[in-house]
């Protein structure tokens, strides 16, 4: 993969320490190979994404859900186009059309953990 | 450190939904014309008299093209329901308010035209599908032509 996600360094976990960084679970197989399910992700909170950042966003048609996935495309209007990294195993823009600007929470920046959650 | 991070963490979905956003309301056209075609076989069908052998044949062929005419209809449902629950989204609907009255029709004419042996509902399926055509292409802001492969 041409972006792979680093490794969290110690600033990226005192930046999460003192709530600058969130954390979220990866569920899914979407950006296989790049996240896996289990994995835990640090966010940075922005709006602001360029082409081939991977984003956390709220889902477009399900208020609850947030979802993750790389930015294919900036429109000019501002909205994104989102695909997941595994082209055989996502919902994304190809599904839902595009996200706005607005539904963006934040870019993942890198890779905590890999956590074994009971299901 | 560990506490504070079970706490704080969140779900992002990277969840799957295979075909994965590939829609072409062409499946359900050539499903539909595949049963429109055996409907028109099984009306011609001609009843053999007498020879035992043109007899055998005759239920042969007849029950060849029931079951391909019934697959046929249960496909052109299955595509058109694929289209209508995944692809399409509640903006479409604002744009397009006869969508659900569209799919519904639709749906309902393939289980008419598998159970029924009628040209007329099978012309009508047709019609429903050219309809969905129509909206499906003009969401994707396409000018793509309805054609049919017969």
């Amino acid at each position: 993969m041409e972006n792979e996600l680093r490794g969290a360094n110690w600033k990226d976990r005192l930046r999460f320490s003192l709530d600058r960084r969130l954390a979220f679970l990866i569920e899914g197989e979407s950006m296989w190979p790049t996240l896996n399910d289990g994995d835990v992700v640090l966010v940075k909170r922005t709006q602001s994404a360029r082409q081939d950042d991977i984003v956390l966003a709220n889902h477009p048609y399900r208020s609850s859900v947030k979802i993750v996935k790389r930015v294919a495309e900036i429109l000019p209007d501002g909205a994104l186009i989102l695909r997941g990294d595994n082209p055989l195993e996502s919902t994304d823009s190809r599904a839902f059309g595009s996200i706005s600007k607005s539904d963006v929470i934040g870019r993942v920046v890198c890779r905590l953990a890999k956590l074994n959650v009971d299901k | 450190m560990f506490e504070k991070f079970r706490s704080n963490i969140e779900v992002a979905e990277a969840h799957c939904d295979a075909p994965c956003g590939v829609y072409d309301p062409a499946s359900a056209r050539i499903a539909a014309e595949a049963v429109l075609s055996m409907t028109k076989k099984i009306l011609d069908l001609k009843v053999p008299e007498g020879d035992a052998k043109a007899t055998a044949n005759y239920h042969n062929t007849l029950a060849r093209y029931i079951l391909v005419k019934e697959e046929q209809a249960r496909d052109a449902k299955e595509q058109l329901l694929i289209l209508w629950t995944d692809y399409f989204k509640p903006v479409h609907l604002e744009k397009y308010p006869n969508l659900h009255d569209t799919f519904w029709k639709a749906a309902k004419l393939c289980s008419a035209c598998k159970v029924e042996v009628s040209l007329e509902h099978a012309n009508e399926l047709m019609d429903a599908v050219k309809e969905v055509h129509n909206i499906f292409w003009a969401t994707k802001d396409r000018d793509v032509a309805w054609y049919t492969a017969s």
